[in-house]
């Protein structure tokens, strides 16, 4: 089947109003997007940004997110966007919205629209008469294409600072659905059959035991693709494990690699040649997982030239065509419903567990939910890429970097690799890889190659990885130039709004030297999407070497704030995930397969390890378009934590995680 | 397996297999699915119900074992329409992202209240060690059953 014609990366259709916000009978404004709810609190933000427009008290906003079947198209929630872009879309809308109401009671009343009033859901005459949305929209609901400049430059204060979610309600009572909670008559429990890596391929399959485990309804194959549709969980699960399956390993790489070149100016051999002095470093990363504690789940309910699909998807309309290409079925009979999602930071792109769903459900004619282990989250699972940079500064006499050279070799960032461009490389696996500074003669050269497990997309794509080799090494290039590592930052920064949160964040941090032996102080910056951070992280490093996050504070310019206190959870949740990642987070693989089967095998941060205080301070002016807020402040992280455990202890930690320790160690008595 | 359950004070008679598990009762059987599924092997905390007041991981036990018992899970933390304390404060604080860990979390701080009304952070970090957070909560969680406590 031939796919919809769709725009590409980043291009968008021009807006339509009946397709953003509808006036319901009930007097609340529906407000329409294509991204998803996944914690990060988008839905409280756009309910804000429409509220504020509409002059509506936010119980009388309604956010409808990614539905297929009736929001407008969207690529996909991810790249911290969803308030930058599809933010400014719905102010745009509901702008126009209010710009037609006006227009509509203007005419009704006899009153000139400039003298018309809107608030609580009606339009007021300064006489007091008012015809409310309702009745303005009865015979002829808001329509037409969205001009981009319908809100105009916003110069309202920004709004009130205080926590508020729209899901906390059904979070705290547990009414909250994520896709394993969903039950539709008829429904029975899927498991599927998991090769041993990535790279094998089934040899030989006996499935004589699996059938007499009771509770089976069918065995499904397809090719390599082997699953078990019963009666209950546990017997689909039984039945699986219960397969006697001899796989292959297939040498076939996933895709040759490709090189890039980001930045390459003129000039870069003769400033290193001419330099008073030359620095050098290489970082590595290692693969980690995307561990939510919700593993991947999913409903499908197929049926002739239909389907419907519950899942914890970033990508729902991706997720759609995927479905409609393999099922036969055209996209407008399938609709997806995204679900709540429990901790998906990339891997919701992926959609797995809801296309092997679908499959199962096509073969029974019945709804079918799949539920991941543990152990198929940890062990199949898409992972993050690792990084080996090799960094090279060429410095002056004055100690300042006149010359740039930054090598790295990491592995796909997005799914689909075959099918991956140079461009899109660029976008996923090279962000954030050309620093934010004057550095005089730069290079910036990737290779991206198939890693020797399975990799896609993970919070902040490249990003987290090359800032940390960045700006570990700026802060070794400070060091041995004798400067102070705030100050040598400044130097080379051109940015207004860079260096202002990194003045913000010295002043708020007192920042000064280390004093007491065993503890330290690191800062690190960067520019991500638009949006600017700066951190600074306190660590105590304890007998062993084991360094303990104490304290951070970050300042962050987004410009515009849609939900202050949701932005505020955004950075907190991005530090302490990337403490996390920094800390503790090393993948365990043997021979290409992931070993890690529990939490045992994969600590992360607990709540004992969590910092004393996240402090974050916003310094983005109310009249600048706001940029995102779910990845940035989880990108300087692991480098300001590196930094401050060489304050502490005079010693250069150039790999992650920093408290390696073998596997199990650390819960073995859990 | 005839299994009497208590939960949330109201009482459960079911047929149950051989070897069922109390988070697969509660979910299957019963459809009360704030109890989540996490791991499976009781080192998450999303699994989290009060047995006789005590903090435990429905995952790993079974549901013969705790025949009689008193049983509570998040769907019956409020009274009707009012909010347990520490379900007012996690909302009034923003605790929460995703909201996955949330339930479990709160069973633990409840439990946590009921024997050390007035515990220190130290105290609710050690109470709550048992839980997972991705999204990275933990500070707001803290806040969150400090206030609880005032």
């Amino acid at each position: 089947m031939k796919r919809p014609q769709q725009p590409r990366w980043g291009e968008r259709p021009p807006d339509r109003l009946e397709q953003r916000i509808v006036v319901a009978r009930d007097g609340c404004v529906t407000a329409r997007s294509g991204k998803v709810e996944y914690g990060q609190g988008i839905r409280t933000g756009f309910a804000h940004i429409v509220a504020e427009e509409l002059n509506l008290p936010m119980t009388r906003v309604r956010i409808e997110l990614g539905e297929t079947a009736s929001v407008p198209w969207d690529m996909g929630t991810f790249g911290s966007m969803s308030t930058a872009v599809d933010g400014a879309s719905l102010r745009n809308a509901a702008a126009f919205a209010r710009k037609q109401l006006v227009a509509r009671a203007g005419d009704r009343l006899q009153v000139a629209a400039d003298a018309l009033a809107v608030r609580d859901g009606s339009v007021f005459a300064p006489d007091g008469r008012s015809l409310s949305f309702v009745e303005l929209t009865a015979e002829e609901p808001l329509a037409g294409e969205v001009p981009d400049d319908a809100a105009g430059a916003v110069r309202r204060p920004p709004q009130d600072d205080r926590p508020e979610r729209l899901e906390g309600l059904a979070i705290v009572t547990g009414a909250a659905r994520y896709p394993a909670d969903v039950r539709i008559a008829g429904m029975l429990y899927g498991h599927v059959l998991r090769p041993p890596s990535h790279r094998a391929a089934l040899h030989a399959l006996d499935t004589s035991v699996a059938e007499t485990i009771s509770g089976v309804v069918s065995l499904v194959r397809d090719g390599d693709f082997v699953g078990v549709v019963a009666e209950r969980n546990d017997q689909a699960m039984a039945a699986v494990a219960a397969l006697d399956a001899r796989w292959v390993s297939h040498a076939a790489a996933d895709g040759e690699p490709m090189d890039l070149a980001l930045r390459r100016d003129r000039g870069v051999k003769t400033a290193f040649a001419g330099a008073a002095w030359r620095v050098s470093a290489r970082y590595h990363m290692p693969h980690i997982a995307h561990a939510p504690i919700g593993p991947s789940a999913a409903v499908a309910d197929v049926g002739d030239g239909r389907a419907e699909v519950y899942a914890a998807t970033q990508r729902p309309f991706g997720l759609r065509d995927e479905l409609a290409e393999l099922l036969g079925i055209i996209p407008d009979r399938i609709a997806v419903h995204p679900q709540m999602m429990g901790g998906m930071y990339g891997r919701g792109n992926m959609n797995d567990a809801a296309i092997e769903a679908a499959r199962l459900s096509r073969a029974v004619k019945r709804p079918v939910l799949v539920q991941w282990t543990r152990e198929e989250e940890f062990r199949s699972g898409p992972d993050r890429p690792t990084l080996d940079a090799d960094v090279e500064a060429a410095l002056s006499g004055e100690g300042t970097i006149v010359g740039w050279r930054y090598r790295g070799r990491t592995n796909p960032h997005s799914y689909g690799w075959g099918g991956g461009s140079p461009q899109v490389a660029e976008m996923t696996a090279g962000r954030n890889m050309v620093p934010p500074y004057e550095l005089g003669r730069m290079e910036a050269l990737l290779r991206v190659e198939p890693g020797l497990i399975a990799t896609g997309s993970f919070r902040s794509l490249g990003a987290a990885l090359h800032v940390f080799a960045i700006e570990s090494f700026m802060d070794e290039v400070a060091a041995a130039a004798s400067a102070d590592t705030i100050a040598f930052r400044l130097k080379h920064i051109v940015d207004p709004r860079l260096a202002r949160v990194v003045e913000t964040v010295r002043a708020m941090s007192g920042w000064r030297a280390s004093t007491v032996a065993g503890r330290g102080r690191g800062v690190a910056c960067t520019i991500y999407h638009g949006t600017y951070v700066a951190e600074v992280a306190e660590v105590s490093v304890g007998d062993g070497g084991r360094v303990r996050l104490e304290r951070v504070w970050c300042a962050v310019d987004a410009g515009r704030l849609a939900h202050p206190d949701g932005a505020r959870n955004q950075i907190e949740g991005g530090v302490q995930q990337a403490a996390s990642w920094t800390l503790l987070e090393e993948l365990p693989i043997e021979n290409g397969e992931v070993i890690a089967a529990t939490w045992r095998d994969y600590p992360i941060a607990r709540f004992t390890d969590a910092p004393r205080s996240i402090d974050v301070a916003f310094t983005g002016e109310p009249d600048v378009p706001s940029t995102g807020i779910g990845e940035p402040g989880s990108v300087p992280t692991a480098a300001a934590i590196a930094n401050a455990a060489f304050a502490a202890t005079g010693v250069r930690r150039r790999e992650l995680p920093l408290n390696r320790s073998p596997i199990g160690r650390r819960n073995a008595t859990a | 397996m005839r299994t009497r359950l208590l939960i949330n004070g109201r009482e459960r008679a079911m047929e149950l297999r051989e070897g069922t598990s109390l988070l697969v009762a509660l979910r299957e059987d019963l459809g009360l699915t704030a109890t989540r599924y996490g791991c499976g092997h009781g080192v998450c905390g999303a699994c989290f119900v009060l047995v006789d007041g005590v903090p435990t991981a429905a995952c790993v036990t079974a549901a013969d074992q705790v025949d009689g018992k008193s049983i509570v899970t998040v769907e019956g933390l409020a009274n009707g329409d009012e909010l347990h304390p520490v379900q007012r404060a996690f909302l009034d604080e923003d605790a929460m992202q995703c909201g996955y860990c949330t339930g479990g979390m709160m069973i633990s701080a409840v439990a946590l209240l009921a024997r050390e009304p007035h515990p220190s952070e130290d105290d609710v970090r050690k109470a709550l060690d048992a839980h997972l957070c991705r999204c990275g909560v933990y500070g707001r969680a803290i806040r969150a059953i400090l206030k609880a406590a005032r």
